[in-house]
C-alpha cells in the first residue's frame, strides 16, 4: 500500500480484515490468462477479413474474368498466346457446370480439381477483402480510436482547483506505477461521471473525463478508476480496440463499395474516404474528419436499403426502364445477397464473438488497477458507484467500448422515453407557447422536427431557441407540474455544454431525480448503445462478474445472495427461446444460402456469356 | 525424403543460436527497464526535495510553536540532498526525511485553521502525491525487479544468463534505522 498522508479524514472505516496479506500471484494469474485471448482477436480479425470477401467474389471474379479475357486479347493481337492458355480460361467458365452437374446431378468430377477451382473462384474476393483491410488499417492508423470525443468541449485540469489539481496528481502517479508516459487529460463537463482512454498508443493516449467522476468520489476511487483505464493503455488495449473497429470498418467499407452503381450515399461515403485517405490534413482535424468518417462507415453496416428501394419503385416506368431493370436484376440480386450475407455475418457472428473477447481486455484491465494501485476495494466501490450513476456522456456512444461503463445514448438527460400522454401535454404545450404571429406547425411529427431543431439549437447557444425553449417549459409547468420537474430546465443544458459548473450540478440532480429506480440498472446486461449496435451482445461485461473477479483478488464486495430464483428464470428461457432462435439462425442461413446459390447461378450464366462474346468477337 | 544429419544438425544449431539471440534480447530489455525505474524513483525523490522549502515556508507563520518539527523537516531535506551517491546513505537519508515530514503532518493535525487554508490544502496535496509517486516509482521498480529475476531465473534462460552477464536485482526494501540495509549489487554498475 502507497504511503498516504493527510488521508485520515477521508478512509472510510475499515475493520482489521483490510489488513489480511492476499496472495499477490492472483491478479498476475490472471493477467496471464487474459493476454492469451488478445492473439485471438487478431486471428479473428483475419479470418473475418477472409469471410467477408467470399460473397464478395460473387462481383469480383467476373469481372476480373471478363478484364483478364480482354488484357489476353489485346496482348493476342502482337503475339499470339499459346492454345493452350485459350484452353484454361474455357475450363474457367465451364467449372461452374461441372460444379453444379456434380452437386445436382452426381455428375462424377474430380474433387482434386473441384477443390482448386473453388479456391480460384472465390479468390480474387477474399484477396481485396483481405486488402481493404490492410488499407483501413494503414488510413485510420494516425487516427486510433475515439476521436469523435475529440469534438466534446473538453478542458484541461485547473491546477488552481483542488480537485482537478488532485486528479492531474492521481493519473501522474498511476503512469509512474504503470511505466508509461503520463497520458493527457481532457475534462468534460457531462452530466454522468464516466471515463474513458483515446488514442494510438501509448505516446499519444488521451484521457477523457468527466467533472461528476472527480467531485463524487474518493481519491482512492479515482486511483483505481484510473488505473484501470492506464493500465489498459500499458496493455495495448488502444491497439486492439482500433483493430475491432477496424473490421467492421473494413464490413462497412465493402458495402459501400458494392453499394456505389446504386446509390449516391454510398459514393459520398467513398468520396470522402478517399479524400481523407489522399489528402492528409493536420493532427487535429484529421482525428475528427477520421472519426466522422469511419462512423458512417460503420454505420452502413445496417441494413440500408433505400438506395435499392428507390430502383425498384414501381411508378412510372418507361419501356426502357423495365428493360434496364429485367437485364440487370441479376446484379440487383447479387447485390442483395452479399449484403445480407455481410449483415448477417457482422451481426451475429463477428460483433457477439468481438464483444466477447472484448470484455477479457476488461477483465484484465481490472487485474491491471488491481496490481498497480494494491487496492481492490477502491475499484470494486467505484464501479458500484458507476454503475448506480449510468454516466451519460453526449456523442458517447459510437466510442462505447473505450469507457469504463456503458456511456449510454448521449443527449437526453432523463431516463426513459416519454408516455403517449406525456408526448401530448408537451405537444400542447409546445402550442401553446408559440411566440405570437408564428405559423403554428400541426401535426405531431412537425411539431418533433420543429422541437428537434429549437432544441439543437439552444443546445449551441442560440438564446432566441432558448427563450422559446424556456417559454414552452413555463406553459408546461401550469398545465403538469409534475411533468415540468422531471425535465430539467433548456438553459441550464445549453450552459453545461458551456462549462458551467452550477448548471452540469442542477441537471444531475434532476436526472437523478427523475430515474426512479436506479436498481433495475445494477446488474443489467448492456445490449446496446452507438455503434456496437451492430452486435446483440454489448461490449462491457455486467456489474456482477467483474465484482466476482475482483473478489478473488482480494476485494471485500457483498455479492448479492439470493440469485436462486434468477438462475431458474434464465434457464426456462433459455430452454424455451434457445432452439427458437436456433431454429431462426437455420433458416435466416438457409435464406442467404439460397440467394448466394442462385447468384453463382448467374455468375456462371455471366461468365459463360462474357467467355461467348469473346470467342465471338475475337474469333478463335 | 530424408534429411542428412549434417542438414539437420546444422538446422539445430542455428535454431539454437536464433533463441540465444532472441532471449539475450529479451533479458537486455528487461534490465534497460529495471535500470530506467531506478532512475524514476530518483527523479520523484528530488522532486520532493524541490517541494518542502514551500512548504516549510507556508506553514511557518501559523506554527510558531513548533519550530523544531519545521527545523527537523528542513535539516533532513539539507542532508537528503547533500547524501551523494552512495546507495545506502541516500536511503537512509530519504527515509529519515520521510519520517520527519510525517512527524510535521502529524502535528498540523493540531492547527485546524491551517487545513481550512485553500493554499494549504493544495500544498498537501502536492506532498501527498509526492509521497504516493515515490512509493508507486518503488513499486514499480520492484515489479520490474520481479519480472526480470524471474527471467532469469527460469529454465531454459537461467542457462544462458549467467554465463552472459545478467545479475539477479535487489529489491527495494523500505530501510527503517532498524533494518539492515542492503547489498551492495543495488549499485547501478552492477545491474
Amino acid at each position: 500500500m502507497a504511503l498516504k498522508f493527510g488521508e485520515a479524514t477521508e478512509m472510510a472505516p475499515m475493520g482489521s480484515e483490510r489488513f489480511v496479506p492476499r496472495d499477490r500471484e492472483s491478479f498476475l494469474d490472471a493477467q496471464a490468462r487474459h493476454r492469451r485471448a488478445t492473439w485471438r482477436l487478431t486471428f479473428l480479425s483475419a479470418m473475418a477479413a477472409v469471410i467477408m470477401g467470399i460473397p464478395l467474389a460473387l462481383v469480383v471474379t467476373p469481372l476480373l474474368y471478363g478484364f483478364g479475357l480482354m488484357v489476353a486479347d489485346t496482348v493476342n493481337l502482337f503475339s499470339p498466346l499459346p492454345p493452350a492458355f485459350w484452353k484454361q480460361a474455357d475450363e474457367i467458365a465451364r467449372f461452374g457446370l461441372v460444379a453444379f452437374g456434380w452437386l445436382l446431378q452426381q455428375k462424377p468430377a474430380d474433387p482434386q480439381a473441384l477443390v482448386i477451382g473453388t479456391v480460384v473462384m472465390l479468390l480474387p474476393g477474399t484477396a481485396l477483402s483481405v486488402l481493404l483491410w490492410i488499407a483501413i488499417d494503414v488510413i485510420f492508423h494516425r487516427a486510433g480510436v475515439g476521436g469523435a470525443l475529440l469534438a466534446l468541449r473538453a478542458r484541461d485540469p485547473n491546477p488552481a482547483e483542488l480537485k482537478e489539481l488532485r486528479l492531474a496528481d492521481v493519473v501522474d502517479e498511476m503512469a509512474i506505477a504503470a511505466g508509461i508516459p503520463a497520458p493527457k487529460v481532457m475534462l468534460i463537463d457531462a452530466p454522468g461521471a464516466n471515463a474513458a482512454v483515446i488514442g494510438t498508443s501509448p505516446q499519444d493516449a488521451r484521457v477523457v473525463i468527466t467533472r461528476p467522476l472527480i467531485d463524487d468520489f474518493s481519491r482512492d476511487e479515482l486511483e483505481g478508476v484510473l488505473a484501470h483505464l492506464i493500465g489498459s493503455i500499458a496493455n495495448g488495449d488502444l491497439r486492439i480496440a482500433f483493430r475491432i473497429t477496424a473490421v467492421f470498418e473494413t464490413c462497412g467499407l465493402l458495402v459501400a463499395v458494392i453499394n456505389s452503381p446504386f446509390g449516391s450515399q454510398s459514393r459520398r461515403t467513398l468520396w470522402r474516404i478517399f479524400r481523407y485517405a489522399i489528402l492528409r490534413s493536420p493532427a487535429q482535424g484529421g482525428a475528427q474528419e477520421a472519426a466522422a468518417v469511419s462512423d458512417l462507415l460503420t454505420r452502413s453496416v445496417a441494413m440500408e436499403t433505400n438506395d435499392i428501394d428507390r430502383l425498384f419503385d414501381t411508378g412510372k416506368k418507361s419501356m426502357s426502364r423495365s428493360i434496364a431493370e429485367f437485364l440487370l436484376f441479376p446484379i440487383f440480386l447479387t447485390n442483395l445477397a452479399i449484403k445480407l450475407s455481410l449483415w448477417f455475418f457482422s451481426g451475429v457472428v463477428l460483433g457477439p464473438t468481438v464483444a466477447l473477447l472484448w470484455r477479457t481486455r476488461e477483465y484484465l484491465a481490472d487485474s491491471m488497477a488491481v496490481q498497480l494501485t494494491r487496492n481492490p476495494d477502491a475499484l470494486a466501490s467505484a464501479l458500484q458507484k458507476l454503475n448506480a450513476d449510468r454516466g451519460e456522456v453526449p456523442r458517447g456512444g459510437w466510442a462505447s467500448h473505450l469507457f469504463i461503463v456503458d456511456p449510454g445514448d448521449g443527449d437526453r438527460s432523463g431516463s426513459g422515453e416519454p408516455s403517449s400522454r406525456q408526448k401530448a401535454v408537451f405537444a400542447q404545450a409546445w402550442a401553446a407557447s408559440a411566440p405570437e404571429g408564428s405559423k403554428l406547425a400541426t401535426g405531431s411529427a412537425a411539431l418533433l422536427t420543429e422541437f428537434t431543431s429549437t432544441y439543437r439549437a439552444a443546445l449551441a447557444g442560440n438564446a432566441r431557441a432558448i427563450a422559446r425553449l424556456q417559454a414552452a417549459h413555463r406553459t408546461l409547468a401550469q398545465i403538469d407540474p409534475a411533468l415540468a420537474a422531471t425535465m430539467p430546465d433548456p438553459a441550464d443544458l445549453a450552459a453545461a455544454r458551456q462549462g458551467d459548473l452550477e448548471a452540469v450540478a442542477r441537471l444531475r440532480a434532476v436526472r437523478l431525480q427523475s430515474s426512479s429506480t436506479p436498481g433495475q440498472h445494477k446488474d443489467h446486461e448492456d445490449s446496446s448503445s452507438g455503434g456496437s449496435t451492430v452486435s446483440l451482445i454489448g461490449f462491457h461485461p455486467s456489474l456482477k462478474r467483474r465484482l466476482k473477479r475482483l473478489a478473488r483478488m482480494g476485494a471485500h464486495v457483498d455479492l448479492a445472495a439470493g440469485d436462486s430464483k434468477a438462475w431458474k428464470v434464465t434457464l426456462f428461457f433459455t430452454v424455451l427461446f434457445g432452439p427458437l432462435f436456433l431454429l431462426l439462425a437455420g433458416m435466416f442461413l438457409l435464406l442467404i444460402a439460397v440467394m448466394v446459390v442462385s447468384s453463382l447461378g448467374f455468375l456462371v450464366i455471366w461468365l459463360a456469356i462474357i467467355h461467348k462474346l469473346f470467342t465471338v468477337f475475337a474469333a478463335h | 525424403m530424408s534429411i542428412s544429419p549434417g542438414i539437420f544438425g546444422l538446422i539445430i544449431a542455428a535454431a539454437v543460436v536464433v533463441w540465444i539471440i532472441a532471449a539475450f534480447n529479451g533479458l537486455v530489455s528487461l534490465r534497460n527497464r529495471v535500470q530506467n525505474a531506478w532512475a524514476e524513483i530518483d527523479v520523484q525523490l528530488k522532486r520532493r526535495h524541490d517541494l518542502i522549502p514551500n512548504l516549510v515556508e507556508s506553514v511557518r507563520g501559523y506554527m510558531q510553536h513548533e519550530r523544531s518539527v519545521l527545523e527537523s523537516v528542513t535539516q533532513a531535506r539539507a542532508q537528503a540532498v547533500a547524501a551523494g551517491e552512495n546507495v545506502q546513505s541516500r536511503i537512509a537519508a530519504e527515509s529519515i526525511l520521510s519520517s520527519a515530514l510525517g512527524k510535521l503532518f502529524a502535528v498540523v493535525e493540531n492547527y485546524p485553521q491551517l487545513r481550512a487554508v485553500e493554499n494549504f490544502q493544495m500544498l498537501q496535496e502536492e506532498l501527498t502525491s509526492t509521497e504516493n509517486r515515490i512509493a508507486f516509482a518503488r513499486q514499480f521498480y520492484n515489479d520490474e525487479v520481479m519480472k526480470f529475476n524471474t527471467a532469469q531465473g527460469t529454465f531454459p534462460r537461467n542457462l544462458i544468463a549467467a554465463p552472459l552477464g545478467f545479475r539477479p536485482a535487489t529489491m527495494f526494501q523500505t530501510s527503517g534505522m532498524e533494518r539492515t540495509t542492503p547489498q551492495a549489487s543495488m549499485n547501478s554498475a552492477a545491474l
